[in-house]
């Protein structure tokens, strides 16, 4: 099981924190990962959900993110994008060559998240709560539009239930779904959020794949998008189903390394790319 | 040995990091056809007065330029011009005024009908048309643009409805539906169904030959309406 406890922990994209499985870390054990998670996209999902194209735009984080057991059913979380980086390219006539809008680009902390997930049943099935807090620590509104973005601008509560259950001794695996509720701040519209994720050992569990299917629904109780600039995955009343999938290899008992891709298969407001990730990852008590 | 893998592993991911997000070049098709305007139209001029025509031109990107143009009458015993435009209204009749310009594709012409009676009259200040989407998100409705003391008034009927979804919706006035290059921004967009208007100051109708809705953010047309 510790390795399925592992495995949840590398599946946290630079963006969510939601797909967590129930399984706490033990007490005084750590899980580190340093990753580079990027996307970029020349064409968006509207609010028709049909795809339009717009200005390539690229959003690069490196992110730090950090479980640590505080106790026998309490988990600590950080997700910090240390580095976030976020352009746009530049427009150029295709009849003079002449620049029209030349692109520009940001760089900063990105919003940081903090959480916190608590172990309230075990045994075939466990559960667990998390609390997530999100720091409005990146940027909102660089460039001259305006349109830049390394954060949403908003302090975000987010608490969700996860439950799973994983078997298998030679080739282990598990599966999780979860289910959460965004509170956000800011004039943002609040989200529902959910989700389901599947694992896989292999070769003697040196190598994990695992795939995550997550739903954000805007609850559209919030200011519409015409009060804001923000583009890319920062902008209100986005919406999206996403399926991603990711491969984990220990190179050694404590480390290894992963990379991941991840996409929409619908959405609303919301960049029409696939985003990947590549990190390195260590454990210890 | 360990150390070392473990460095890196990190130092791969730091270089991504620094290599990553490359400002790069989106080409965009921004051709359009050249255009040759009369910029102020008469219907008809009193006799035995002068009049100075003026002419705007637009080349293969909307950007105005000044151009060696020719200009001339159909019947010079009823209004003469000059090569520079500058029409005499000599006799009672009606003459056809053209403005020519050869360029290295083809040649551009405009015409106007003038009368030579009592009066000099302006040709009528109003037109109507029709926003369109260019894309996926809502923009419809009917416009008037209508030319008041040098300025444009731009008033959108009853019927028309815009996306609110959309960050950063702008209208702007050009001559290239393709491209804010040389367009001229009118305002953001914050009414989005009904009748409203905008007034543009120190332009003309022969400034524009399109109506714009861009999204700033996204770089991306949304709609246009054609001034005919």
């Amino acid at each position: 099981m510790k390795n399925i406890i592992l495995l949840i922990g590398f599946s946290i994209s630079a963006q969510v924190l939601l797909a967590g499985g129930p399984w706490p870390q033990a007490k005084g054990d750590f899980y580190l990962k340093l990753s580079q998670w990027w996307v970029v996209f020349d064409q968006h999902y509207t609010d028709q959900g049909l795809l339009d194209p717009n200005i390539t735009t690229g959003l690069h984080n490196t992110n730090f993110y950090a479980e640590y057991g505080l106790g026998s059913n309490l988990t600590a979380v950080v997700n910090a994008p240390i580095f976030s980086r976020n352009y746009s390219n530049n427009l150029v006539s295709n009849t003079t060559q002449d620049v029209l809008i030349a692109g520009e680009a940001i760089n900063s902390v990105g919003d940081i998240d903090l959480a916190v997930k608590y172990s309230f049943a075990t045994g075939k099935i466990p559960l667990s709560a998390t609390l997530l807090f999100g720091l409005p620590t990146g940027k909102t509104n660089g460039g001259t539009q305006g349109n830049l973005q390394t954060g949403d601008g908003e302090f975000n509560q987010m608490i969700s239930l996860d439950a799973g259950f994983g078997g298998g001794e030679n080739v282990p695996w598990y599966v999780s779904a979860s289910v959460g509720f965004n509170n956000r701040t800011n004039q943002f519209s609040d989200e529902i959020r959910g989700g389901l994720e599947a694992g896989l050992g292999l070769f003697n569990k040196r190598l994990w794949l695992n795939s995550r299917l997550q739903m954000v629904e805007s609850l559209r109780n919030g200011a519409t998008a015409e009060t804001t600039t923000s583009t890319s995955i920062f902008a209100n009343n986005s919406e999206y189903l996403s399926l991603g999938l990711e491969v984990n290899l220990n190179i050694t008992d404590r480390m290894g390394v992963s990379a991941s891709v991840a996409g929409a298969l619908r959405g609303e407001i919301i960049a029409a790319a696939p985003s990947y990730s590549v990190g390195v990852f260590y454990t210890g008590k | 040995m360990k150390r070392i893998q473990h460095w890196q592993s990190i130092a791969i991911v730091l270089l991504l990091a620094v290599f990553a997000g490359c400002i790069k070049d989106d080409f965009i098709d921004d051709r359009v056809d050249p255009q040759l305007r009369i910029a102020n139209k008469v219907d008809s001029l009193a006799i035995n007065t002068s009049y100075q025509f003026e002419e705007v031109f637009f080349n293969n990107v909307g950007l105005a330029e000044s151009a060696e143009v020719l200009w001339k009458s159909s019947d010079p015993a009823v209004v003469s011009i000059t090569p520079t435009g500058l029409a005499e209204a000599l006799a009672p009749g009606r003459a056809l005024i053209t403005l020519e310009l050869d360029s290295n594709e083809k040649v551009l012409r405009d015409t106007v009908l003038v009368s030579v009676g009592e009066t000099t009259v302006m040709q009528a200040s109003s037109i109507n048309g029709e926003i369109v989407t260019t894309s996926s998100y809502v923009l419809e409705g009917d416009f008037t643009l209508t030319e008041i003391d040098g300025n444009l008034e731009l008033s959108l009927g009853d019927n028309y409805r815009a996306t609110s979804a959309l960050p950063g919706l702008f209208v702007y006035l050009t001559n290239n539906s393709n491209s804010i290059a040389s367009a001229k921004e009118i305002a953001a967009v914050k009414v989005f169904s009904g009748a409203h208007s905008y007034t543009v100051e120190n332009s003309s109708l022969s400034d524009y030959s399109y109506i714009l809705y861009y999204c700033k953010p996204f770089n991306v047309k949304v709609g246009e309406g054609k001034i005919q």
